[in-house]
Formats: C-alpha cells, structure tokens, sequence
C-alpha cells in the first residue's frame, strides 16, 4: 500500500488543505486576524497552537474511556488551559518581546474553537496515535494560513520581510507607499477572504 | 461506584495534577521571567530619554552598558532632596539621566490605576523640572487595539515636549484629552494635553489621574530642579 493510501497519512494532510481549520472550517479566525500583522508574531503563534492542539488531542484521547461523559467539556478545557498557560510561561521565559507582542493572545488559545472543536469531535472518539496525528495536520493547517497571511500583511502593509525592509526605498522615493489597510484587520479578512476562493477553486479540479 | 462519585472524583485528581505541573512550570521559570522583565524596566527607562530606537533590537550587554553608563537609581526624600541610599519610608525612588555628569533629565516611575489593570511605565523629565522628554509602558491590561495603544509609539511621542507647567507657573501636571488637543483643549493648555485614544477614554481618564498624582508627589524635586538647585 501506498504511503498517501494509508488512514494515518490521510488524518495527517486533509486538515491541512482540504479541510483546513481557518481556509475549510472557518475556525480560529479571531486570533488569525489578531496576530498576523508581521510574519514573526504568526510563526510564533502557530507554534504554540500547534503545541497545544498536539498535546491537548493526544491527552485527552488518551484519557477518552475515563472520562465521564456528564463533565468531559470541563475536563476539555482544564487540559487545554493548562497547556495553554505552560505555553504562556514558556514564552514570558525565552521569548519576552514577542510575548509582549501577542498579549492576550496566547492566552486566547483556550478559547480558540479549532482546539476544542478536535477534542470534542475527534480525540474523544479515535486512538491516540491517530489523534496526535489530527492534532499536528490541523495545527500545521491552521499555521500554513496565518504564515500565509502574515507574510502578504508584512509585505504589502511594512514593505517587509520578517522585519527586513525589501521593498527599496527608490520606491518609496519614486511614490510607493506602503497599504495601510493591510495593517489593520479588515486587511487580514481581505487576504483571509482571497485563500478560502483559492482553496475552494483550487480543490474543486 | 456511582456515576456522580466518579465524576467528582475524575475532577478532584484531574484539578491537583494540572494544578501541581502549573505550579511547577511557574516556580522552575520564575527566574527566567524576573530577569527579562528587568531588561525590559531597563529597556523602557532607556527608552523614555531617547537612548533606544525603537524598531532597533539591542544584546542584553549593549543595554546594560548603556544602562550603566547613562543611569542612575537614586531616592528622593520628603523635601525633595536628592540622596544614594533610601533612608526613610516616604522616600520615592527616581532615576537620573547622566550625560557627562550633568543631569540631563529625571525619570519618574509611573503606577497607575487602568480600566482593567495596573498600568506601569515611566516618564522623564528634562533637567528644566517641567518639560516631558519621553513616556513609556512596560506592563498594562488594557485591551489591544483600545486602551492597548497606550503601549504603542505613537501616542507615547506625544507626550515629548508637553509640559507640566501652566502660563504662570504653576504645577497642572499632564493630561490625556478626550479626543484630539487641537480640537478639544483651549490654546493655553494645549501644551498640557496629549492627543486621547478614541475608544479608550476611561483608561486615558484613569492614566491622566495617576500622572497627575505622581507628579505631585515628585512635584518637592521637580520645584528643586526648576530653580537650578540640581546640576
């Protein structure tokens, strides 16, 4: 068998084109909008959504047949806060200034619908292997949109690159001027808007 | 066992487990954190007299040079005097701004109350005890994108060039408008208003009365330095 055709193959890639949390689901777009003004605020972002979707699916499939069912959302959500604020503390340790930067948002990731939503619907269901898995392909889905966009915000709204300036500044001088638009939220739904055609007409074929 | 007892208990285990590895990661990191927030207090105290730029990003050692060269912590007692060593309760602490061992300005800490949260920061003040040089925020809880913006450079450039002194003289401190200065505030005052956040008047009318209070408790040192007593 192919390594394409096989189940954990499939779990691992459909979330992250086909039914893409943010482009396929529209989950998570508050904290997509939020922190995807410059690339390096939404890489560092991703990777904690990552983290903690991974950690919280493989926790809570792991602990799926005790669970009692009467309070399993609560139990849910003491799992992910937890990873949530281990990540938070993680960051206000080694990575101060972004941290600053991304505020309130990382504490958010609680309250971030893809999370819960893959606990409810598939950890609480499917094998831990499995749903690792699940927990890493809609991470990286949910990551491959707000790089995407960070990277199109940072360059058409700072003429930037990962905080390098790229647009030359004989431009500027010649009458280019940065997209302010882009800066502000409306700029990310825009760009948000233009992925979810794309991936719609792209999957169709 | 019943299905409630099990519930109850499932919870109880799972609260001390998360509870304990919280308590865990918090205590091993502690260290980690005090000290970034130290070099981001150094950072803003820098930053209000204009020693960083701000899209620059600087080494730890490139800040504690700079920190050490041009800084000093020094304590103000009740009369405004300026001594090395806090002696008693009432002293506040204030930072001085060296360049070629004259004081070029004072920078105040700023405690204030916010809409949501303490707001922290620093103001300084040039060596005429009146004119604002710069002011920054190193911790809030305001909402971004509203009260937030008080962390962001354009409304902390401002403050730059304000002064705490009205036409005759006198003490009025420095204060958020609600709205634009030019359009709200009589020329007279203009240079006693910074420009409000629009969304965010609550947490410019609280900042506004936590300046006001600090200033008028520095206002022994600020008189000293109006009248040259300080070089």
């Amino acid at each position: 068998m192919k390594v394409t055709k096989t189940k954990a193959f499939r779990i691992f890639f459909t979330p992250i084109w086909e039914s893409n949390p943010i482009s396929g689901q529209i989950l998570g777009i508050c904290s997509a909008l939020a922190v995807t003004v410059q690339l390096k605020t939404a890489i560092v972002m991703s990777l904690a959504l990552t983290f903690v979707l991974a950690c919280s699916n493989l926790l809570i499939s792991l602990m799926r047949k005790l669970i009692p069912r009467n309070i399993r959302i609560i139990v849910e959500l003491t799992v992910i806060a937890t990873l949530v604020i281990f990540a938070d503390q993680v960051l206000k340790a080694f990575l101060y200034d972004i941290s600053k930067q991304l505020s309130i948002f990382v504490g958010l990731i609680i309250t971030n619908c893809i999370i819960l939503g893959r606990a409810e619907t598939y950890a609480l269901g499917n094998p831990p292997f499995h749903s690792l898995l699940d927990g890493i392909g809609n991470g990286l889905g949910y990551s491959q949109i707000l790089i995407t966009v960070g990277v199109l915000r940072e360059f058409l709204g700072a003429g930037k690159f990962f905080g390098f300036q790229v647009i030359p500044d004989a431009f500027y001088a010649a009458g280019y001027e940065n997209m302010g638009l882009m800066v502000l939220a409306p700029g990310a739904f825009i760009a948000i808007g233009l992925i979810v055609w794309l991936q719609k007409t792209v999957s169709k074929e | 066992m019943s299905k409630y007892i099990k519930s109850v208990l499932f919870a109880a285990v799972l609260s001390l487990v998360c509870g304990g590895l919280l308590t865990l990661a918090s205590t091993g990191l502690r260290d980690y954190q005090l000290k970034n927030m130290e070099l981001d207090m150094n950072k803003n105290i820098l930053k209000s007299v204009g020693l960083l730029e701000d899209q620059k990003s600087y080494s730890t050692a490139a800040v504690a040079q700079l920190y050490s060269d041009h800084i000093r912590k020094m304590w103000v007692d009740d009369e405004g005097k300026v001594v090395p060593e806090k002696k008693g309760g009432i002293d506040l602490p204030v930072y001085l701004f060296l360049q070629q061992e004259n004081v070029n300005a004072y920078i105040i800490p700023i405690q204030s109350r916010g809409l949501w949260g303490k707001i922290a920061g620093y103001l300084a003040i040039k060596n005429d005890g009146a004119t604002i040089s710069g002011f920054t925020v190193y911790s809030h809880q305001e909402t971004p994108g509203l009260g937030g913006e008080i962390e962001k450079k354009w409304f902390q450039k401002n403050f730059e060039g304000k002064t705490i002194l009205d036409d005759q003289g006198d003490f009025v401190s420095v204060a958020i408008a609600k709205g634009t200065v030019k359009g709200q505030i009589p020329k007279g005052r203009q240079k006693n208003y910074v420009d409000g956040i629009s969304g965010a008047t609550m947490t410019g009318k609280f900042l506004s009365a936590g300046l006001k209070e600090t200033l008028n408790k520095y206002e022994p040192l600020s008189k000293r330095f109006r009248m040259n007593e300080i070089k």
